[in-house]
């Protein structure tokens, strides 16, 4: 066996043997675990891939456990004296020191493997929508992205060791070099100048994490990586070295040629990388942005759609979507090449450099930060804000890819409504910009002063009445139905509706008084809903789960019942335990076809808040589908799928009691248990040498 | 044969070693011996490549070994005033990390330590943990650590300090079957013990060999009593 081996072998062995090790590895299972939990707990329902998520929980981390694990390879034989026994064998420092890394590396892999396949397992058992479409190979981007990383913060950790003969320091020193001091530096740099962030895009230890993660490898990225372990492992090669000349001074110290070339290379790749800014990016085969699905729509769109569209990032190559973005396109171009549709041609127009095209997109009217779609003459421009998402770029696609033909909704007022154009927290700007780029037309009317709703509309909505209709709007409202009209129905509170409840009452659905007791709950105050019926609306959301706050609850009213054409068929949409919370009835769908007469539809749910701003901006992404899909069923345009319940969203449908569960276990049940098992194997493994 | 030419060694800007030089032949024991702080200990570091001197050779069969220390260090046997072990490990599994360690192959280990262990009379200790072990005990282990693969040169320093009287005679014989292989250059300040066995005396002092002193073919007494005065003088 090599030195390196029998170094490396022996590093292994001793970290086996040590109390700290099992600390080390206990601690940070304990706080990835909690780590990973609270961040899961967080991406709900966003788009963040579960890998990605791991991930960067998982980092910050890394350096405290190299710490702790690497702290004793070398301050403890200097401290006993037994470097000299070392020194004095035939072998270079630097094959010590390469092998003393190593053993540290591979424990820290170790515990980083075992995280992962805890975590994994956890997962399978409290939440296995989560890794519905994953792999064990979804997650190799992340643990190489985390490999990286852990191969230079073990570098730096065995370099500290080799400079101090006391662990504590060695173990201060990496954690101040690899955590500390960069991370604090950032914070300060972001509470000093918060914009610097569009400009700097995210912490460069994440946002490495979070590239490597979804399948891009920057080349300078790793060639940084592996000079700075390199270098790190050449700097504890000479710390060690210098244990010859204590009290001599560093004048006495004579530096060979390999020193000097190395220090050479090293420094002359780094200032090439600064100044040429190499930024090669190889895109990996396995990466997650490659098995991105797209919803049913966008394919839809995209194979229907022939010809050339060209889509322009109108944005800074600086900025800290750029990357996101662009994978993203470069997956929607891929995704048009793989259903045989439109050819999706991408431009970066970076508005510093790109004058030309800046210029031009300027004169059709774009902002800097959004998207310009074209096919032939026709145009949309796309504005990246907070709320970009798929179901936007699918909206614009269609836009430019079919005719023009604009729903109008009207929103009713004059009874404390949810007011669709409001953009705080309880208002339902969002929602209502969801409906806008789904080719509707939103527009509000007042059924006291309105004679009559008007031919054009699509479909009624009530948002949320915290007073009653008169008989006159009600009035008003039956006649439309009559007609075949649509209605969507969003309840709140429990005040007295007589009006609205006897319209409702004719039309098949009765509001009960009871509300729903001993169900499933998130935060206490809401409801899970997840029992849903198979209807259009609900079809895609089926397996899935809503949120709604102390909902109002419906039943079947038998007082409607008709005979033939006007039979009124009643669906309970949705259900948490025995209430139903959302209804739907429908009037004319068996005579409809034949007498060209258009069936009524009404959608009643038991809760407005639904689909407020601030329910959308948290857990809001099965409540946006459904309120969607009701609206397209009403609108007669079919349901609308949910772009965002497809399995680029992250589900774990944990309820409270789950998700406690879940992070007890991972954060204080399985490091407790390897904690007793690794202590076990070290005192029987002292006991029996 | 061993030679040490004109070696000069300064720390913290004080000149511990001016002009040491002396010469040791196969199968010779010689002694350094030299009061307390007059460089015996840096002397052996810098014999051990570990300290680099300011000036001076070494040379080994005629060739430098400081120039090249991986070869040189194959043929040397280390053993510094105390004997750092480790402890965690079991007597016979650390010598025979020493012996991979120090590049023997792996068929030829397992002999060299029960031949180290023989010598060194600790093959009833092959099984015991070395944080169980005295502090003679431990002495013995890193000896037969030093002489694993058969140096040429065997260095000991202070090997006799904190040994009872009969440790001390047992170490005598020891460093004699040891001598019939490879030169020894032992440190200490026990001349009664040191005469018993080896050929001559290096007193040191002043940074200097200031005299050397048979003790092959001399009267015992007479070269403890001339040692001792080579002592006196340095004082």
């Amino acid at each position: 066996m090599s030195p390196i081996a029998i170094t490396c072998k022996r590093t292994l062995g001793v970290l086996k043997s040590l109390y700290s090790t099992v600390l080390a590895y206990s601690l940070f299972f304990a706080a990835a675990g909690a780590s990973f939990a609270f961040s899961l707990e967080a991406a709900e329902g966003g788009e963040t891939p579960i890998a990605v998520i791991w991930a960067i929980a998982t980092a910050p981390l890394l350096p405290i456990l190299a710490s702790l694990l690497a702290m004793d390879v070398w301050s403890d034989e200097k401290r006993t004296g037994r470097i000299e026994q070392l020194l004095c064998t035939p072998v270079l420092e630097r094959d010590f020191t390469i092998g003393k890394f190593l053993g540290v590396l591979i424990a820290a892999m170790t515990a980083l493997g075992a995280f992962l396949i805890s975590t994994i397992f956890f997962l399978y058992f409290f939440a296995p929508s989560a890794l519905e479409n994953q792999t064990f190979f979804s997650f190799l981007p992340a643990l190489m992205a985390l490999a990286m990383q852990s191969t230079l913060w073990c570098a730096v950790a065995v370099a500290a060791s080799a400079a101090f003969r006391h662990a504590a320091a060695a173990a201060i020193t990496t954690i101040a070099i690899t955590s500390a001091i960069p991370r604090g530096l950032w914070l300060a740099l972001m509470q000093w100048a918060p914009q610097g962030r569009l400009s700097f895009g995210e912490m460069p230890l994440d946002a490495q994490i979070f590239d490597i993660t979804n399948g891009s490898i920057s080349s300078a990225t790793v060639l940084s990586y592996a000079l700075l372990s390199i270098f790190s492992l050449f700097i504890a090669t000479k710390f060690t070295t210098a244990a010859r000349y204590i009290g001599r001074g560093a004048r006495q110290h004579k530096w060979s040629m390999a020193t000097v070339v190395t220090l050479t290379i090293v420094l002359s790749v780094m200032l090439l990388g600064l100044f040429y800014r190499l930024n090669t990016t190889i895109e990996l085969p396995i990466g997650i942005h490659s098995e991105r699905i797209f919803s049913e729509k966008t394919r839809t769109i995209l194979r229907e759609t022939r010809g050339e569209i060209t889509i322009s990032a109108f944005m800074s190559r600086k900025d800290s979507r750029f990357r996101q973005i662009s994978y993203f396109l470069r997956a929607l171009s891929r995704e048009a090449d793989a259903v045989g549709g439109a050819r999706i041609n991408i431009r970066y127009v970076d508005p510093r450099w790109d004058l030309g095209a800046a210029g031009r997109l300027v004169n059709i009217g774009a902002d800097v930060d959004s998207l310009v779609f074209e096919r032939g003459r026709r145009q949309t421009i796309l504005p990246l804000g907070s709320n970009f998402s798929e179901r936007r770029c699918a909206s614009a696609l269609q836009k430019i890819a079919m005719p023009p033909q604009r729903k109008k909704i009207y929103w009713t007022r004059g009874h404390g409504e949810c007011p669709f154009e409001a953009y705080g927290p309880w208002g339902m700007s969002d929602i209502a910009r969801e409906l806008h780029f789904a080719g509707y037309h939103n527009q509000s009317i007042n059924l006291a002063q309105d004679s009559e709703i008007p031919s054009d509309c699509a479909l009624v909505i009530v948002a949320g009445p915290k007073s009653d209709f008169s008989k006159t709007e009600t009035g008003r409202l039956d006649t439309y139905l009559r007609k075949g009209g649509r209605l969507l129905l969003l309840f709140s509170g429990e005040k007295d509706k007589d009006w609205i409840a006897k319209l409702l009452t004719g039309w098949g659905i009765a509001i009960e008084s009871a509300k729903p007791d001993g169900v499933k709950t998130q935060s206490g105050t809401d409801v899970i809903v997840s029992d849903f019926s198979d209807h259009p609306i609900t079809d895609p959301i089926r397996g899935r789960q809503i949120l709604l706050e102390a909902p109002t609850t419906f039943s079947h009213s038998s007082s409607s019942e008709a005979p033939g054409a006007d039979k009124i068929e009643y669906f309970e949409l949705a259900k948490t335990g025995d209430y139903c919370v959302a209804a739907v009835s429908e009037r004319g769908s068996n005579a409809g076809e034949d007498l060209e007469l258009r069936p009524t539809r009404i959608v009643a749910i038991g809760d407005a808040s639904f689909i407020m701003n601030a329910q959308l901006k948290e857990k809001g992404n099965e409540n946006r589908v459904f309120f969607l899909n009701s609206v397209a069923y009403l609108s007669g345009s079919g349901a609308m799928t949910g772009a965002d319940t497809e399995a680029s969203r992250l589900i774990t449908r944990m309820d409270r009691s789950t998700r406690i569960k879940f992070v007890f276990a991972s954060s204080a049940i399985f490091p407790g248990i390897l904690f007793i098992i690794a202590m076990a194997i070290v005192i029987a493994g002292r006991k029996r040498s | 044969m061993y030679e040490v030419r004109n070696i000069a060694f300064t720390y913290s800007r004080r000149k511990i070693l001016r002009d040491v030089s002396f010469v040791v032949s196969p199968g010779e024991t010689v002694a350094v011996v030299g009061n307390n702080g007059a460089g015996k200990t840096t002397l052996m570091k810098v014999l051990a490549t570990l300290y680099p001197p300011d000036s001076g050779l070494v040379l080994s069969d005629g060739q430098d070994a400081l120039s090249n220390p991986l070869k040189y260090r194959r043929q040397l046997g280390y053993m510094g005033e105390t004997p750092a072990l480790y402890e965690d490990m079991k007597v016979k599994a650390y010598l025979e990390y020493r012996a991979a360690i120090k590049g023997e192959v792996e068929k030829r280990i397992r002999r060299r330590v029960g031949e180290a262990a023989e010598i060194c009379q600790i093959p009833d200790l092959m099984s015991t943990p070395i944080r169980h072990l005295s502090a003679g005990q431990k002495k013995r282990v890193a000896l037969a650590d030093a002489i694993l693969l058969r140096p040429r040169v065997l260095l000991l320093d202070d090997f006799l300090a904190g040994l009872d009287r009969t440790m001390r005679e047992a170490a005598g014989s020891i460093v004699t079957t040891v001598a019939a292989f490879a030169g020894v250059i032992i440190t200490g300040h026990e001349i009664a013990d040191l005469a018993k066995w080896t050929t001559r005396f290096l007193v040191l002092s002043g940074g200097v060999i200031s005299s050397v002193i048979p003790s092959a073919g001399m009267d015992y007494a007479t070269t403890i009593k001339r040692v001792d005065n080579a002592l006196g003088g340095g004082r």
